[in-house]
């Protein structure tokens, strides 16, 4: 990999720069700023990095090796020789253009969505510093760079879940996300220190040369990647750290659209694809990845039908399709994971923006219970919203149908997790698949159709959102109904993204059974998401959800509404254990060792009281000892000197 | 000659202070000492730098000063980061003035004598008296508890003044080194039998940790803080003053690496252990000083655990960390005096939602909140990546242990954040002050410096770091047994 600003594919390293540049001067210009122009101004910022990014993509093409650039020393220590350094290839560039082109539309959607907010240039600001972050982590080209990104995006994320921090709910919601992505975070760390440990090196790319020189399955591999799955499960919101996604919906909704959907939840997913090769060396940790990815999936599928908030609903869908993603780059089929990325990006991207233009049609309500036939009177907003229920819901020829397809495909055929029980990985993947279907089906049903349960007040100034609103929802749209044909089964038709993908990704080997098998994989998946729709269907539209209602209203159904208890579980221990901890050692360190040590010493509060007498003299005091002290000092040491 | 000028410019201007009688020259006199003696350590970059002419021929000292290896770089953001403190307390402190900008300036003179001193009396001179100005600090313009929380400090700083002092009488004559400035003891020193070393190591160890501090020697700190004057500028000096972790690193383990090896697992122990302790005791406490008083234990645990390390990474990060949290705690001290300006108390339950009214100062203060407790691309983080990556170099489970720190600190850094600033605002105050700006600005700019561009100190640290002896093969046998003992005797300490 050779690079020079000469070369346009570099000229990627400056999308960061935009970004940043845009939140400094929105952020400490913007408030006297006349609204729209922070908006503007940052929108025009992330247009500038989506130029480069899409100038980077199109240069890549045709070449088989990314472009690098080391632009200043960074931690040049014990050989480690670490850099501000970017690596721009077909993976990075690909994340490059979902962060700049799905942030545009989101910068531009939020213009009129925060309109008259009093924190409007704040809100620009960080949603600008959070670009930034999310596109040094993809450029990086060490762990540690990757680690700035890392912990930025996750230090904007907490600004902006918790950004109308006066209500003490949305500042609570910032501060739990922002804990746990520190637990996730310090395996990084530790993940980082054993790499150093173990290949003398933070650079990626070094690091991952290196891996493939171990045995297959080397305990240090497993250890590496298991560590890594800590840190990517904190950021991305798998089990069992998943916990703060679902709270995080309390920041306003472009930001759910942008942040805890498209962009910086993918970045664990990003992580093991970046690492692929070392990955691909270690079973038991690609196991360990693909077993959390598709356990989540189910579990975020459960609790996502029994949520009433627009918005939770989604929130449990993404730590599902999340899951998805992980069980595929555990399976080892990188490229799908990140064609997952790819088309969830657009269609949840989408769903988040539709909700967010329902709940600004119903100025704030987000209760499910209280919308209904909402599609008559918001069609743009109604019908971009179906697109996207239908593309998650694996819908034939949409993109989402692709996407999952290639996923469960790849855990069927996989060979890296053969020994862990893939099939059964992936009977636990096609069951959320089809209640995927099925809860979605619910959420469009219960905004969309039916009759109106809205309250009489609010149905009265129901209206469709303006252009600024809608146009990202049709863009969206059409991006969600299309992007699947990049990645067409491969077994039987041209997949393009696979091949684009291939020069930053391990290639894994796959099984290849009969063609019918694999057609048969793909009418699997139909009936799942067929199946889930006309479950939807029979219980919403024809039985009116009094089903629903009886199930949903027992023990099981407020389980699954709390999450599966995970948050009651952590309060009950971790938390609490953590608070006892702390106020032990409180305790500890003012009664005996503060006390305890001052006890032994007043014994000798004479001294306190001769001070008390002298004050400001006390000083003199001191300065007196001192000099006794030091001509002590001299004084023996010429003695002793004297006789050396 | 430059560096000289760095430890007498400043101690010349404390006493024009003191003495000057017009209020109307206090303050520019105090900023022209601080900014000459930056300019100064900036131009002390060569040859200038360094001094070296005997001071008491008998004794083998010298008067020997370098200001272009690490403590030049510390001595440097010392006096960058008293600069916005001297504007700050000029401007705060009402009951004589000239007399706290003096005993600042003096402050300065002091860490540059401990930082630049290149012979181990001079430094240990240095070391003494610089406690003076901080005693004064805290005597003359502390709140109503200050006598107890002086007594407390002096007690703790005599007795790791008289362990030091015996154990730099030792290592001369004992070693038979030629004099006491460094190179000549790097000659002898490290070739004393390890058991000595070790007892004498011990004797600068436990000096340096009262002064660190760390776990179980730290009960001084807090009350200082707390009783300190509410400015928060006395909290500055006191965090500059914490040069435990420099004197491990500049004179301890290189001279007595047998000793450090022996010591270090105690060390890696303690420090660690204080890592997370202070963390989850400042999330205990209410009153803002206390809290930022045991979060910087914290720090000082993780400048430990990298130092016992005894790697090269693990070293010159404790190095850059401590660098930085000169800028992150003391910026968050001054930041503390500006919120007491607007409520007139510490304790948190005062604040809440200042936010709203106060957009700047709170971002401001996110900025320096956020770099000190690690957060990358600030000036905390590649301080502590490299102490605890050394760390997990010598010993997995002590970095482990104070990886939770990290954890804990993150939780500290955001709930502190709530209490202050976030919620529904109770009455409005008012936003940052151009005085203010002017506080906050060399604070960020060195924030975000030492954050981005970090490379130049490191490798400042490393050339240094790398210079410590390291243990020979035919001693490492007799060092195991000695940590061995360590280990059982500190063990038994704990049962």
């Amino acid at each position: 990999m050779t690079g020079a600003w000469s070369d346009p594919v570099a000229w990627a390293a400056l999308a960061p720069l935009f970004a940043l540049a845009g939140a400094l001067l929105v952020g400490l210009f913007g408030r006297r700023w006349p609204e729209p122009l922070p908006g503007v101004v940052a929108s025009l910022a992330i247009a500038a990095a989506f130029v480069v990014a899409a100038v980077a993509a199109v240069g890549l093409l045709g070449r088989d090796a990314g472009v690098a650039l080391t632009l200043w020393p960074f931690l040049p220590v014990a050989g480690l020789d670490v850099s501000v350094g970017v690596v721009v290839d077909p993976l990075a560039a690909t994340f490059l253009l979902i962060i700049t082109g799905v942030g545009l539309l989101i910068h531009v959607y939020s213009i009129d969505y925060m309109r008259d907010d009093d924190g409007n240039a704040r809100y620009f600001a960080l949603l600008n510093l959070f670009v930034a972050s999310m596109l040094v982590l993809v450029l990086a080209d060490s762990l540690v760079l990757l680690f700035v990104g890392w912990e930025g995006v996750g230090v904007c994320s907490y600004l902006l879940i918790g950004f109308w921090y006066r209500q003490r709910a949305n500042a609570d919601a910032g501060r739990k996300a922002f804990i746990v992505n520190r637990i996730g975070d310090a395996g990084f760390l530790l993940a980082s220190f054993l790499v150093a440990a173990t290949f003398g090196t933070l650079t990626i790319a070094d690091a991952n040369a290196q891996a493939g020189s171990f045995a297959f399955g080397a305990g240090v591999l497993t250890a590496i990647g298991l560590l890594f799955l800590l840190a990517a499960a904190g950021k991305s919101a798998q089990l069992p750290l998943h916990v703060w996604l679902p709270d995080a919906m309390a920041g306003p909704t472009p930001v759910s659209a942008l942040i805890h959907a498209a962009t910086m939840v993918t970045a664990g997913v990003y992580l093991v694809a970046r690492l692929s090769p070392l990955y691909a060396q270690a079973p038991a940790a690609s196991a360990a990845v693909a077993w959390v990815g598709a356990l989540t999936a189910l579990i975020a599928a459960v609790a996502a039908l029994a949520q009433t908030d627009i918005k939770r609903i989604l929130a449990y869908s993404t730590v599902s399709q999340l899951g998805f993603m992980f069980a595929a780059v555990g399976a080892g089929a990188y490229a799908a994971a990140v064609f997952h990325v790819f088309t969830h990006a657009f269609f949840k991207g989408l769903l988040f923006l539709a909700a967010g233009s329902v709940i600004h049609a119903l100025h704030g309500e987000q209760d499910v219970r209280r919308m209904g036939g909402l599609g008559r009177r918001m069609r743009l907003t109604g019908s971009s919203a179906l697109v996207g229920t239908l593309a998650i819901a694996g819908v034939p020829l949409l993109s989402g149908f692709f996407s999952k397809e290639a996923i469960l495909g790849g855990v069927w055929n996989s060979t890296l997790v053969e020994d862990y029980g893939s099939r059964l990985l992936f009977a636990l993947l096609l069951v959320t698949a089809g209640l995927t279907a099925f809860y979605m089906f619910r959420w469009y049903h219960r905004v969309f159709c039916g009759e109106s349960r809205l309250a009489r007040d609010v149905a009265a100034k129901v209206h469709e959102s303006p252009g600024t609103m809608t146009a990202p929802l049709v863009v969206l749209a059409a991006l969600a109904a299309v992007a699947g044909y990049l990645g067409l089964p491969a077994f039987a038709f041209p997949n393009w993204i696979k091949s684009w993908l291939a020069p930053s990704l391990a290639s894994v080997g796959a099984l290849h059974p009969p063609l019918w098998v694999e057609w048969l994989l793909v009418a699997a998946s139909v009936v799942a998401a067929a199946a889930g729709l006309a479950a939807g269907w029979w219980i919403y539209e024809r039985g009116r959800g009094a089903l629903a209602e009886r199930v949903g209203g027992g023990v099981m159904g407020r389980f699954a509404r709390d999450g599966l208890g995970f948050d009651a579980a952590y309060r009950a221990g971790a938390v609490s254990t953590a608070e006892g901890l702390a106020a032990g050692l409180a305790v500890a360190d003012r009664d005996l060792l503060d006390r305890g040590i001052a006890a032994g010493v007043t014994t000798a509060s004479w001294l306190g009281r001769a001070v008390a007498a002298w004050q400001s003299g006390f000083v003199r005091l001191y300065a007196l000892a001192t000099l006794i002290g030091l001509t002590a000092l001299a004084v023996v040491v010429a003695a002793l000197g004297g006789r050396a | 000659m430059i560096a000289a000028l760095m430890v007498l410019l400043p101690l010349a201007v404390a006493v024009a202070l003191a003495l000057a009688p017009k209020p109307a020259v206090h303050r520019p006199l105090a900023m022209f000492g601080v900014v000459a003696t930056l300019v100064l350590g900036l131009l002390a970059v060569d040859g200038g730098g360094r001094l070296e002419v005997p001071w008491i021929a008998s004794l083998g000292t010298w008067i020997a000063l370098d200001a272009t290896g690490a403590g030049g770089v510390l001595a440097r953001v010392a006096a960058a980061v008293l600069l916005p403190t001297v504007l700050w307390a000029g401007a705060r402190v009402e009951s004589r003035p000239h007399l706290f900008l003096a005993w600042l300036l003096a402050t300065l003179a002091g860490l540059s004598g401990i930082f630049l001193a290149r012979d181990l009396v001079l430094f240990y001179v240095f070391w003494e008296l610089t406690l003076l100005p901080g005693l004064a600090l805290l005597a003359g313009w502390g709140l109503t508890h200050r006598r107890a929380a002086m007594v407390k400090y002096l007690l703790y700083a005599v007795a790791g003044s008289f362990a030091m002092l015996i154990a730099v009488l030792a290592v001369g004559p004992l070693s038979g080194a030629a004099g006491y400035r460094f190179d000549q003891l790097l000659a002898a020193a490290p070739l004393l039998d390890p058991l000595t070393q070790t007892w004498i190591f011990a004797g600068f160890a436990f000096a340096f940790a009262v002064k660190l501090p760390i776990f179980p020697l730290h009960a001084w700190l807090v009350d200082v803080h707390e009783q300190n004057h509410a400015s928060g500028a006395a909290d500055v000096a006191g965090t500059l003053y914490k040069v435990g972790g420099f004197g491990l690193f500049a004179w301890a383990i290189p001279l007595l690496p047998a000793g450090a090896t022996a010591l270090a697992p105690l060390g890696l122990a303690l420090g660690a252990f204080t890592a997370v302790y202070g963390a989850l005791i400042a999330t205990r406490h209410a009153h803002l000083k206390r809290i930022l008083a045991y979060a910087s234990l914290s720090h000082m645990g993780v400048v430990a655990v990298g130092l016992f390390s005894l790697h090269l990474a693990g070293k010159t990060g404790s190095m850059a960390l401590l660098a930085a949290q000169m800028v992150t705690t003391g910026g968050l001290f001054l930041v503390s005096g500006m919120l007491h300006d607007r409520r007139g108390s510490f304790e948190l339950d005062a604040f809440g939602g200042l936010a709203r009214s106060a957009p700047a100062l709170a971002a401001a203060t996110l900025v320096v909140l956020f770099a000190s407790i690690g957060v990358p691309g600030l000036a905390n983080f590649p301080g502590e990546f490299l102490a605890l990556l050394g760390a997990y170099q010598a010993a997995p489970a002590a970095a482990v242990l104070a990886l939770l720190a990290v954890v804990a600190a993150g939780a500290l850094g955001v709930n502190l954040y709530q209490r202050l600033f976030q919620g529904e605002g109770r009455e409005r105050v008012r936003d940052v002050t151009p005085l203010e700006v002017a506080v906050f600005a060399p604070i960020l700019a060195l924030t975000l410096w030492l954050g981005v561009a970090p490379a130049a100190n490191l490798t400042t640290f490393e050339r240094e770091a790398a210079a410590a002896q390291t243990v020979t093969a035919e001693a490492a046998p007799v060092v195991a047994e000695i940590a061995a003992a360590v280990g059982v005797l500190a063990a038994g300490g704990v049962r």
